[in-house]
């Protein structure tokens, strides 16, 4: 295909969503020194770069400055799941060259492999942080929904590590919405204590990290807010748990 | 709501090549600097992906570890640091969701082509200017909402035009239409007003 063919294509290859036929044919134009499509394709990473400020703006917490910063800095003794995650790419690496890996099919598939590890990685890290939450005796389970139809769960809470809710029934927020967690203390307004979406089957695990009062807390509860979160719950809970 | 151009006026002024080259010395503190520029807008791309403020935390921390750990492949005088970072915070985000639960695994190596820091060179400088987004902005709102909603489901969940029409449950001709006129008009109508600008 020409150059001129191919520009409806531009954006989507800088998004990385061309089915593999159509990306293969770009990426030979690209390899061409002087092939028109380079500008063009350079082009489209500028608008497609410029699609982020299609999202709304969420205030990060102010803990995750020290996070990022204090991952290049003292080096930590606690179990680091990026280290882990390093090691493993390391360890795959030297067993790639070890077996002299020269076809490329093969290539894809291990370079394949190394990125399903690294996406499930922060899922698995999630799903300990979870189990050390509820395995640690300090932890109070409370229920919710029971004999209700909808919907129902579990909420743990740690006072030390924090808030796990685990829920069913849940149906996902609609567009333009989201639930929100709340930690109500007794006599007190509701926290904000984030915000999070149900898989399409109705279930949800969400991990409100960082130290709870559980003396001072009255209750946990949920509620549905406009996708950039509340300071307030703006609608009534469709979860409450109380201590 | 306030959305992310409000952001760029006040991150984007600095000077990116000076952190870049601080970045690929290994400078630690030129990932607070990094941070304290794109830590807001890379959290926010995020969130708005994965929808899990926890899940968000996490994935934030990976793309400045990553940036960290790539820096070196960097062209600090020709390269765009800002819009390489938020490819990556972007294609983290879209992994997560296609790895959590099993989705799919297709496009992990387009998104890793996509984020390569060797492909973020002569890029204009206005690229994540307030004006610039603005001017998306507008330009997203005079699509009609098929075409918003494909280049939505390209940008922040990364479908193919195959996966959008099964999602939609319309013919892949369809969509491809859509799309291909929403990213059109979305091309002339930044080139037009950057020519009028």
């Amino acid at each position: 295909m020409s150059c001129d063919e191919l520009r409806d294509q531009y954006e989507l290859y800088a998004l990385g969503v061309l089915d593999a036929a159509e990306r293969a044919e770009l990426d030979e134009h690209l390899h061409r020194e002087g092939d028109p499509c380079i500008e063009g394709v350079r082009r489209a990473r500028e608008l497609v770069s410029s699609l982020s400020s299609l999202a709304p703006e969420s205030r990060p917490p102010a803990r995750l400055r020290s996070k990022v910063v204090g991952m290049v800095g003292e080096p930590k003794q606690a179990w680091n799941w990026t280290l882990v995650w390093i090691v493993a790419a390391a360890c795959l690496a030297v067993v790639a060259v070890w077996l002299n890996v020269s076809r490329h099919d093969e290539q894809r598939a291990l370079a394949r492999a190394l990125l399903d590890m690294q996406g499930k990685n922060v899922e698995l890290a999630r799903l300990n942080e979870a189990f050390a939450l509820m395995n640690d005796p300090a932890a109070k389970q409370l229920v919710f929904g029971e004999g209700a139809p909808k919907p129902r769960g579990r909420v743990f809470v740690n006072p030390k590590q924090g808030v796990l809710l685990l829920a069913s029934n849940l149906t996902p927020a609609p567009a333009g919405k989201i639930y929100e967690m709340w930690i109500i203390p007794k006599g007190g307004k509701p926290l904000p204590a984030g915000l999070f979406q149900s898989q399409s089957d109705g279930s949800a695990m969400y991990l409100r990290k960082g130290a709870v009062d559980v003396a001072l807390t009255g209750a946990i509860a949920v509620t549905l807010e406009p996708e950039a979160g509340s300071q307030a719950p703006t609608t009534q809970p469709l979860i409450v748990a109380a201590l | 709501m306030t959305f992310l151009p409000l952001l760029f006026a006040i991150y984007v002024e600095g000077d990116d090549r000076d952190l870049a080259a601080r970045l690929k010395r290994r400078e630690p503190a030129a990932m607070g600097e990094l941070y304290d520029r794109y830590g807001k807008l890379a959290y926010s791309l995020i969130y708005r992906i994965v929808r899990d403020t926890g899940v968000a935390e996490d994935l934030v921390q990976e793309t400045f570890l990553r940036v960290w750990n790539r820096a070196q492949g960097f062209d600090a005088e020709r390269g765009a640091l800002g819009p390489w970072l938020l490819a990556v915070a972007r294609n983290r985000a879209i992994d997560y969701v296609r790895s959590s639960g099993g989705k799919m695994t297709r496009g992990s190596l387009e998104l890793e082509a996509a984020e390569h820091p060797a492909v973020f060179v002569n890029f204009e400088a206005d690229v994540l200017s307030q004006d610039r987004a603005r001017r998306v902005r507008g330009a997203m709102d005079r699509l009609n909402e098929n075409q918003r909603h494909v280049i939505e489901l390209a940008y922040f969940e990364g479908l193919s035009q195959s996966e959008m029409a099964e999602r939609m449950g319309q013919p892949l001709g369809t969509v491809k239409t859509w799309v291909r006129t929403a990213l059109k008009n979305l091309r002339e109508e930044l080139r037009e007003k950057a020519i009028t600008a």
